[in-house]
């Protein structure tokens, strides 16, 4: 389902300083998996991530998805697409704090343009869901650290996407809160969604839900 | 030369235009000549992004172009009271060499950035863009026209002389008067209705059996039809005097400004049918557009009919 | 019928198209997010529209009275010109004039401004014979109500209440020509339908305005004509230029005509003013919305990593300034509809009253001009919306991955 066929990715901070994020990566992740890419900061897990949602293009080599290469689309494709496929859980969330948590929720629908009513229905579906219905006014940034998190989960996956991608989901969370979230992802994947976490957190190491571990360092995948 | 804040402000709004337009044009002259869809260079990148405060630009124009107009009109019939001879828009129109060619451009304008509008639309669809070298050749010629529209206003603002006598509409389009507007105005009345609601008539048939490039040139014909019939008979029953020729006259109060109407739905009928003939839409969308077109079409021969049947109605007998 | 289902179908997909509610709502709470941001320029947007509206609406009013003026002047004044200055004129002259095929009336007029120093203000007597044809309905109805006292006069209300505050009750001292005193009985207070002219004027009989003027009996201070048939009016002014060569003959028309240029004049400068205003308006909005806080950023970054396109952010940008630039729109007209009908702009009015001690004391009347209204909207919202356009397309095409790391 999503396929690398031989991908760098460099980024020039300027002519002297380039970097190299992610260099000749061939894989594919099959549909329903659920992915965990190891490895220390900076070893490009990251970037595979961003590639994979389109936000941020290739410097070599095809990123495809669903047999649509995603690494040739415009700016506003690459939106469209992100909208219908990927729920992106940031590292640091990504919430806007001062708006509330239904209104963070609701976010990656409003350009849609759908009636309200199925609108509502969905935005309480989810947010029962993922236990936060109680505080949908709320002002996120007066939300705990947990709380918030799961406003993140719970806008990643308001558009129903197919592909779940989660970046050092648990940095901030202790480690009951840490349970709580790879419950969270073991329900996701019962819906048989594709799921991609990247972590150095040996919390998620050996669990049986994880269908493939991938170990990454300085950019390639170490086997 | 006059410059009443009406005029001023035409001007002003002119000056944003020529200066928003001129930064689309620059990005359209180089979208046109350097857009690689396949590339994935930074001058592609770059690209890119200028073809949407082009696209965006040129949406913002034709937004105000449209107030801005029915204001123009409004305001060329507001200086008739201050210039000698002039009753209507008409006469005001008349008063300068200029004022047919800048009113007749206008409309062109409006037509050409509402195609200019439905072929973007259409184009941003696909991720492949397939217009969109022709969007932004398209803008290059209208980036001249509006610069033409706009010097041709300048010009005719100028030469307007309040001192000068104008004729008004009664000369100017009746029977009397030399030129190929008043022959063809006084062509016998059942012949151009004729042609008016047989055109009318071709056109629904059209519709009903989506024949589409019939349709779109019915259309063509029915603007032209229209108008004469407007101006030669339907106007008179407006008026109820059967001299007063006049496309003008009964944009004014005193008929309850009718003619705003009726030009709208005039503009708005022809105007998507005419689109159809030159984008290649899928069902769902010309449906939309044959919908548009019918509908506006047959208000405006609902309403132009009404006139003379109330008049029949009222006084048992026609002009 | 197809098209029945056709039209309810587009009716709908329009409705759908053009406003999307949570897009609205998203560019409302936005905008008050940015409380500070946004106040300052609404409050600014606010002000022009209002001072330019005022404006408007006031330079309206007036000319409204000033027609109304203008329709109740006579049609033609024929006036004695020598050297290039005014003199009475032959009432001789009328019955060449009443000789003219057109003329419905002539009849002699006499009238003059009278100094008053201790006040500095210039009074307009008027002297009326009780049995002519008054050229005016005031002055008839004048004549008919009271046995006008020819010994006396009566006063508009405005030099009533001057003469009253320098102590002058019941008569008032004229000062003629020689130096002696013509002392005149106030007989009472005439209303006018028309206050600006009535205000500083004061009637009494030809005979004494004749004493205090030192007028002839033989001449008039001007010669006033009215025509059967008003199309004629500019014909009948030429043929009595024709026989009465050193005659200065002003019609209705060009009194109108030299008000609107007035007009035209003053609020011309108003309007450079204006332009020059909002011409430096656009550059600060431009400024402001081109200077993005690091949050600012951050979010759209966000928005965009969430599946936003570059047109959903520009049409949410687009909504904003709307509804700013709209309720700046409303509120401003709001306010001079308030400031000049309800308060009766103090200060600006004067502007284009023109500086009188005597100030009339009229209510500007209320004119309900939607071509003002539209006007004042497209010398505004169209160009702040303008103004942000390049802004916006910045922050929306930012790059998104940059953003959010």
């Amino acid at each position: 389902m999503i396929t690398f066929k031989n991908v760098t990715k460099t980024y020039e901070i300027n002519t002297n300083n380039i970097i190299q994020a992610v260099e000749n990566i061939d894989i594919t992740f099959k549909e329903g998996e659920v992915i965990l890419l190891k490895g220390a900061s900076g070893s490009g897990k990251s970037s595979i991530l961003s590639l994979i949602a389109a936000l941020s293009k290739p410097t070599s080599g095809e990123v495809i998805v669903d047999s649509k290469k995603i690494s040739k689309l415009s700016d506003n494709f690459a939106s469209i697409y992100r909208r219908d496929n990927i729920g992106f859980i940031f590292q640091k969330y990504n919430l806007i704090p001062t708006l509330s948590v239904k209104d963070n929720i609701l976010l990656p629908l409003v350009p849609l343009n759908l009636k309200a009513d199925d609108v509502e229905i969905k935005l309480n579906t989810v947010m029962q869901k993922f236990s936060i219905f109680h505080k949908k006014d709320i002002i996120v940034k007066n939300l705990s650290g947990g709380e918030q998190q799961r406003v993140a989960i719970a806008r990643s996956y308001i558009n129903e996407p197919k592909i779940i991608l989660a970046d050092e989901p648990t940095a901030n969370l202790d480690k009951k809160l840490s349970e709580k979230f790879i419950e969270i992802m073991k329900e996701l994947k019962e819906m048989n969604k594709t799921i991609i976490i990247a972590t150095h957190d040996p919390l998620f190491f050996g669990l049986e839900f994880i269908d493939r571990e991938i170990e990454m360092s300085d950019g390639k995948i170490i086997v | 030369m006059i410059l009443s804040p009406e005029i001023l402000t035409i001007y002003i709004l002119n000056a944003l235009f020529a200066l928003l337009s001129a930064i689309a044009f620059y990005f359209s002259v180089r979208i046109f000549l350097y857009w690689n869809e396949n590339s994935t260079s930074q001058l592609q990148y770059k690209l890119e992004k200028q073809s949407y405060l082009s696209a965006t630009i040129i949406k913002y124009i034709f937004a105000i172009k449209v107030p801005l107009f029915l204001f123009f009109i409004f305001t060329l019939d507001d200086m008739s009271n201050i210039i000698s001879g002039a009753m209507c828009a008409a006469g005001v129109v008349d008063a300068t060499v200029y004022g047919s060619y800048l009113l007749v451009l206008k409309v062109l304008n409006l037509y050409l950035f509402a195609y200019w509008i439905v072929l973007h639309s259409k184009d941003i669809k696909f991720e492949v863009q397939p217009y969109i070298k022709q969007k932004f050749g398209l803008f290059i010629g209208l980036f001249f026209l509006l610069v033409v529209e706009i010097i041709l206003e300048i010009m005719m603002f100028n030469a307007i002389d309040v001192t000068s006598i104008v004729d008004c509409c009664g000369v100017i389009y009746s029977s009397s008067s030399q030129s190929y507007l008043s022959m063809v105005l006084s062509l016998d009345y059942f012949i151009l209705l004729g042609i008016f609601y047989g055109v009318f008539l071709f056109l629904t048939i059209s519709y009903i059996f989506k024949l589409r490039y019939l349709f779109s040139i019915l259309n063509l014909f029915f603007i032209i039809i229209s108008l004469i019939t407007l101006i030669s008979f339907f106007g008179t029953y407006i008026y109820e005097l059967p001299t007063h020729k006049c496309p003008f006259c009964f944009l004014q109060k005193d008929y309850n400004y009718i003619g705003y109407f009726l030009y709208t739905f005039l503009f708005i009928g022809t105007f998507n049918g005419l689109v159809i003939a030159f984008i290649e839409f899928n069902k769902q969308e010309i449906e939309k557009f044959y919908t548009l077109s019918f509908l506006f079409n047959f208000l405006y021969v609902g309403i132009v009919t009404y006139y003379p049947v109330i008049f029949y109605i009222k006084n048992g007998v026609f002009l | 019928m197809e098209v029945y289902e056709n039209t309810l179908n587009l009716a709908m997909q329009i409705q759908v198209l053009s406003m999307n509610k949570y897009l609205i709502e998203y560019a409302i709470n936005s905008i008050l997010r940015q409380k500070s941001k946004n106040i300052f320029i609404f409050i600014v947007f606010t002000l022009l529209i209002f001072l330019l509206t005022s404006i408007f609406f006031i330079t309206n009013s007036i000319k409204y009275e000033l027609n109304s003026t203008v329709n109740s002047l006579p049609q033609i004044i024929v006036q004695n010109y020598k050297g290039g200055r005014h003199y009475d004129i032959e009432i001789s002259k009328v019955d060449k004039i009443l000789s003219i095929s057109g003329v419905q009336e002539s009849v002699a007029r006499v009238w003059g401004y009278y100094y008053f120093e201790n006040a500095d203000v210039h009074f307009t007597l008027v002297g009326i014979d009780m049995f002519e044809n008054q050229y005016k309905k005031s002055l008839t109805h004048l004549t008919q109500i009271s046995s006008f006292d020819e010994s006396s006069m009566y006063l508009g209300r405005g030099v009533k209440k001057l003469m009253y505050k320098n102590y002058y009750k019941n008569y008032f001292n004229f000062i003629k020509p020689n130096g002696t005193v013509k002392k005149i009985d106030i007989a009472g207070v005439f209303n006018s339908d028309i206050e600006l002219e009535s205000n500083d004027m004061i009637v009494m009989s030809k005979e004494n305005l004749r004493e205090i003027f030192a007028l002839k009996e033989n001449m008039a201070t001007d010669i006033v004509v009215k025509v059967s048939n008003p199309n004629e009016i500019d014909t009948i002014a030429l043929k009595i230029k024709e026989i009465i060569p050193t005659a200065r003959v002003i019609t209705n028309e060009d009194i109108k005509v030299s008000y609107e240029h007035l007009f035209n004049y003053k609020s011309g400068i108003f309007l450079a003013l204006f332009i020059i205003s909002l011409f430096t308006f656009f550059i600060i909005i431009y400024d402001k919305a081109s200077g993005l806080s690091s949050e600012e950023k951050h979010e759209v970054g966000i928005l965009k990593a969430i599946g936003w396109r570059v047109e959903d952010i520009l049409q949410e940008k687009f909504y904003e300034s709307f509804i700013i630039s709209f309720f700046s729109y409303l509120l401003g007209v709001i306010f001079a509809f308030a400031f000049v009908y309800l308060f009766e702009a103090p200060l600006i009015r004067d502007i284009f009253i023109g500086y009188s001690n005597l100030k009339p004391s009229f209510s500007l009347s209320f004119i309900m001009d939607f071509q003002t209204l539209f006007l004042v909207f497209l010398l505004s919202v169209p160009i702040y919306i303008a103004s942000i356009i390049i802004p916006s397309w910045r922050v929306a095409t930012l790059d998104a991955d940059e953003v959010i790391r």
